[in-house]
């Protein structure tokens, strides 16, 4: 099957990405079509220091249609289900096209965490204090949270 | 910072922004008016920015198999017929300017009729065949 083989390709390209990325990203040994992604949290965001674990699942019918990607680390934003790491994206749905890549995904990823859209909040509490325009209070919030959830790279990276 | 990266995107987005609409972009925004609506699509636009940007790199690669455009299509690669007619032995440009083996981009117009790099209406320009016969090994 195609998607295989491009999956092969990207994985391949996956490991020659550059450190300075800061994305890692691999597919699992027996599963080609389950990936697992980290994020190091952007400098100059409260997520800064953190690192953050994505798992994708990649439809057999890929790249026709999108993989399936959730936070696996607790992170604030308003973008991101708290409980469940579920993604508001649009590239994720509807504006998702076969000319984006795994890795494209997660680089996507990493600037909707340095440049959240409070209008369409699946956190409605982090959502709310951007639109309130209380940026402290937003950055504080997810500054504790990275902190405690997402601080600590040996328990991540296993 | 967010607004030397506004520009940038606003820059290395103009083909895609054409899709959705025109209208005010990432500059005529800043005054505040039609704040929610415009804020939107510039998110949108900057994600797209990824994508053209991480495809820019290779301009001779199919984006949706990531194979060479001289070569024939990753689908043809796993199921080689012989058939020197198999679409995944065509490339076909769109009138947007952009190419992509023909079953590969038949299989995308299944799903959405637009182009997966630009976003416009797809139409086809032109089919072409990669290669010569018999240059196919099997
Ligand atoms: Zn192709
Ligand atoms: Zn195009």
């Amino acid at each position: 099957m195609a998607s295989k083989s491009r999956l092969l390709k990207e994985a391949r390209e996956c490991a020659k990405a550059p450190a300075d990325l800061g994305i890692s990203l691999q597919p699992d040994e027996r599963n080609i079509h389950t990936w697992r992604g980290h994020i190091r949290g952007p400098s100059g965001t409260p997520f800064e220091g953190g690192t953050f674990e994505l798992t994708l699942s990649v439809p057999q019918n890929y790249p026709l249609f999108p993989p399936s990607v959730r936070f696996k680390t607790k992170i604030f934003h308003p973008n991101v289900h708290f409980k469940t790491g579920e993604i508001c994206l649009d590239i994720l749905k509807g504006a998702w096209t076969p000319a984006w890549t795994l890795l494209a995904v997660c680089q996507a990823i990493s600037a909707l965490m340095a440049d959240p859209a409070p209008d369409s909040p699946l956190n409605c509490d982090a959502g709310n204090l951007l639109r309130g325009g209380d940026l402290r209070g937003y950055a504080s919030m997810a500054r504790c949270y990275t902190l405690d959830l997402a601080s600590a790279p040996a328990r991540q990276l296993s | 910072m967010a607004d030397a990266e506004a520009m940038e995107v606003e820059q290395a987005e103009q083909p895609v922004a054409k899709g959705k609409g025109r209208g005010r972009g990432a500059k005529g925004d800043k005054d505040g008016e039609g704040k929610g609506k415009s804020g939107k699509r510039f998110e949108i636009k900057k994600w797209s920015a990824v994508a053209m940007w991480s495809w820019a790199i290779c301009t001779d690669t199919c984006a949706i198999c990531r194979n060479n455009l001289y070569e024939p299509s990753i689908e043809y690669q796993a199921n080689p017929t012989g058939d020197t007619d198999h679409p995944g032995l065509s490339i076909a440009w769109g009138v947007c300017g952009h190419v992509f083996h023909l079953d590969c981009i038949q299989r995308w117009l299944k799903t959405r009729s637009a182009c997966p790099l630009c976003n416009k209406e797809w139409e086809f320009a032109k089919i072409e065949k990669i290669l010569p016969t018999g240059t196919m090994g099997e």
